[in-house]
């Protein structure tokens, strides 16, 4: 037990775990409703949406690259995913169509960032651009109601006390997780992303492992995107617009370093909670939105401060 | 050989370009030409307001030629010289920022240009055309006072706005204003910013109902913002025939479908893109015909609701079209 515990403390995200656990205390010494179920509920469920394209992004990140056309997935794959939904009637098959529509955008990327040789920041500010405006030309800027009952369920449903997104980030963190730590592909991503020259020499399928992370990313990222269509019961040809800096800062604040090789999902999960449980307590306490932005930037480096005071105490303390 | 087949359809595409380009200046046959850089047309508003002004300007025999600024301001004033440049005889702007267009409205006017503006006014320019948004705000105040009153609904509102934008804030300004005027008691218990955006209205709405589930009115200062707070009312489980939700805007198939539905969308204030449009291209040929045009070309507003849907619109295919005589009755 004690070992458990002192494990946990010296866990790398100890400083940011400490920061959400502050964070919290402070809002709930503020608002009589922070600590409601019916609240939990809501961060959970909000920070879900976040988790799941989030953990797409934090093995991009690790790879040493970026994806930003996460926020325009949003509105493509859910206008394709409502219009299968609506011409099918067949939740099923819009999933389907949703994960493939994500699959291939990864594949191009993928293929655009190694084969093509384009610097992934561009690559898929270029992705993010095109599938904007395919979202804008096939829907003449308008959004499409989903006239199937049951498909809301997704994105407002719950399985038991648990709402249906949260159980979904879960599962797929838990599955992430366990391939990143515990497979020799997991060590093959933070090998490429570490040194890709050594990874390389090492005869590790570089190219290959960098494709199927970028799709990986944008199928969750699709993923994503098919449960916000739910809880809009829409398909929104504005949605996700700044989705992708939303992500990018909750993972970037969770510990996943920007030059790659470096982060953990754990630490991930923490910013993005941090973030959501921000955004959440502001609105509880109503402050005016204008003081939203200040007080995430402020959040953001507090955060960051005590995480990285936390690891330069740790690499002084001798055998730590 | 590649190369060669390569060059040649690069030339073949250069001397093509050229052509086009000579034939469009060469067009200039009297007729009128109008220009109007728009400063979003990814928005479903900005569509009805160029598919109008397009098919208003088919009607009267002119030309216009529209373009989209995407709400960026450097685009915009661009784009409007691009225009400048065509030679067309007047020039209409939907300000991205109003106070950056003054030297481009001053070179239009240079060339003999006439210039107005749609939504906004810009100094130097001959007029604006667009709804009095505090006037409209005004009245879905004074219309949810008489059914609260009629109804004997003790208020306690949840307001969702963008207030980075001035013509939002006033649309609220407003709103609070009517409420005042008519009388009732209410409280507003918040005010959040759901940018305008279904997503992010549904999300600040679910935390503030869950600060105060006691809301029973939601009033959002466009559909998206006001069906976004109806999901959210849903999702938190409360109590969805007690809800009276009220738009603003009613511009499109998000609003008819709302109010048409059998939704706590009650009622909404109408601002008749399509006849924005329409006024856009009769306000262009009015001031190229010589006349002068009101500082603010007011278009109107009015409440909308289950019972008075029909006076203004008729179904047409799947979808229904706006009887715009009826709209222009309203005209003052």
């Amino acid at each position: 037990m004690k070992r458990i515990l002192s494990r946990l403390v010296q866990a790398e995200q100890a400083g940011l775990g400490l920061a959400l656990f502050l964070l919290c205390a402070v809002l709930a010494t503020l608002s009589p409703v922070f600590l409601t179920t019916g609240n939990i509920t809501n961060i959970l469920r909000d920070a879900s949406l976040v988790a799941i394209a989030g953990i797409g992004m934090v093995v991009i990140i690790l790879q040493g690259e970026i994806d930003l056309s996460v926020g325009s997935v949003q509105a493509v794959v859910g206008i394709l995913a409502v219009t299968v939904l609506n011409a099918s009637g067949s939740i099923l098959l819009a999933l389907g169509s949703a994960l493939l529509l994500g699959v291939l955008v990864g594949l191009t990327n993928g293929l655009l960032v190694t084969r093509a040789g384009i610097n992934s920041l561009i690559a898929t500010l270029g992705m993010m651009a095109i599938l904007r405006g395919v979202a804008m030309v096939s829907t003449g800027a308008v959004s499409i109601q989903a006239k199937v009952p049951g498909f809301v369920e997704i994105g407002t449903g719950y399985l038991g006390p648990l709402p249906v997104p949260l159980v979904l980030a879960a599962g797929l963190f838990g599955a992430v997780y366990f391939v990143l730590h515990h497979t020799p592909f997991g060590r093959y991503v933070y090998a490429v992303g570490g040194n890709r020259e050594a990874a390389e020499l090492a005869g590790l399928p570089v190219i290959r492992i960098k494709i199927f992370v970028f799709m990986l990313g944008s199928a969750l990222a699709a993923l994503s995107a098919f449960v916000l269509a739910s809880r809009l019961n829409s398909g929104q040809p504005n949605a996700g617009l700044g989705f992708e800096l939303q992500v990018i800062a909750a993972v970037v604040l969770g510990g996943v370093s920007l030059t790659g090789g470096v982060g953990t999902l754990v630490g991930a999960l923490l910013g993005i909670l941090i973030l959501t449980v921000l955004n959440n307590g502001l609105v509880l306490l109503n402050v005016s939105s204008f003081y939203h932005d200040i007080a995430r930037g402020i959040v953001i480096i507090i955060a960051v401060y005590m995480d990285t005071r936390r690891r330069r105490s740790l690499s002084r303390r001798p055998g730590g | 050989m590649r190369t060669i087949a390569r060059r040649a359809l690069t030339c073949a595409a250069l001397a093509a370009a050229v052509l086009l380009c000579a034939c469009s200046e060469k067009e200039d046959d009297g007729r009128l030409k109008i220009g109007y850089v728009v400063n979003y047309m990814s928005h479903e508003w900005y569509q009805n307001i160029c598919r109008a002004a397009e098919a208003r300007a088919a009607e009267l025999d002119v030309d216009i030629v529209i373009a989209d600024a995407n709400l960026d301001i450097a685009a915009q004033v661009s784009k409007a010289e691009n225009l400048i440049a065509q030679g067309v005889d007047v020039l209409v702007l939907t300000p991205v920022d109003a106070k950056a267009l003054g030297p481009v409205v001053a070179e239009a006017k240079r060339h003999g240009i006439h210039v107005f503006t749609e939504s906004n006014p810009v100094a130097g320019s001959l007029s604006y055309v667009g709804i009095d948004n505090k006037a409209a705000g005004r009245k879905a105040g004074l219309w949810y006072g008489a059914y609260a009153r009629e109804q004997g609904i003790d208020s306690r509102i949840l307001i969702i706005g963008v207030p980075n934008f001035e013509d939002c804030r006033l649309r609220v300004e407003g709103f609070k204003a009517g409420l005042a005027e008519s009388g009732i008691d209410y409280g507003i218990v918040q005010e959040v910013d759901g940018q305008g955006l279904k997503e992010r209205a549904l999300k600040v709405a679910q935390d503030a109902l869950t600060a105060n589930p006691d809301v029973n009115v939601i009033f959002g200062i466009n559909d998206d913002s006001t069906t976004g707070g109806m999901a959210a009312y849903r999702a938190a489980g409360l109590d969805e025939d007690a809800l009276v939700a009220i738009g603003f805007g009613f511009e499109g198939t998000v609003g008819r479908t709302a109010l048409l539905g059998d939704t706590s969308y009650r009622a909404a204030l109408g601002m008749f893109p399509e006849f924005v449009g329409v006024s856009l291209v009769e306000a262009a040929v009015a001031v190229a015909g010589g006349q002068t045009l009101p500082e603010h070309y007011e278009t109107p507003t009015v409440m909308i609701t289950r019972d008075n849907f029909e006076q203004f619109y008729r179904p047409e295919g799947d979808d229904y079209a706006l009887y715009l005589d009826a709209v222009r009755a309203l005209m003052p």
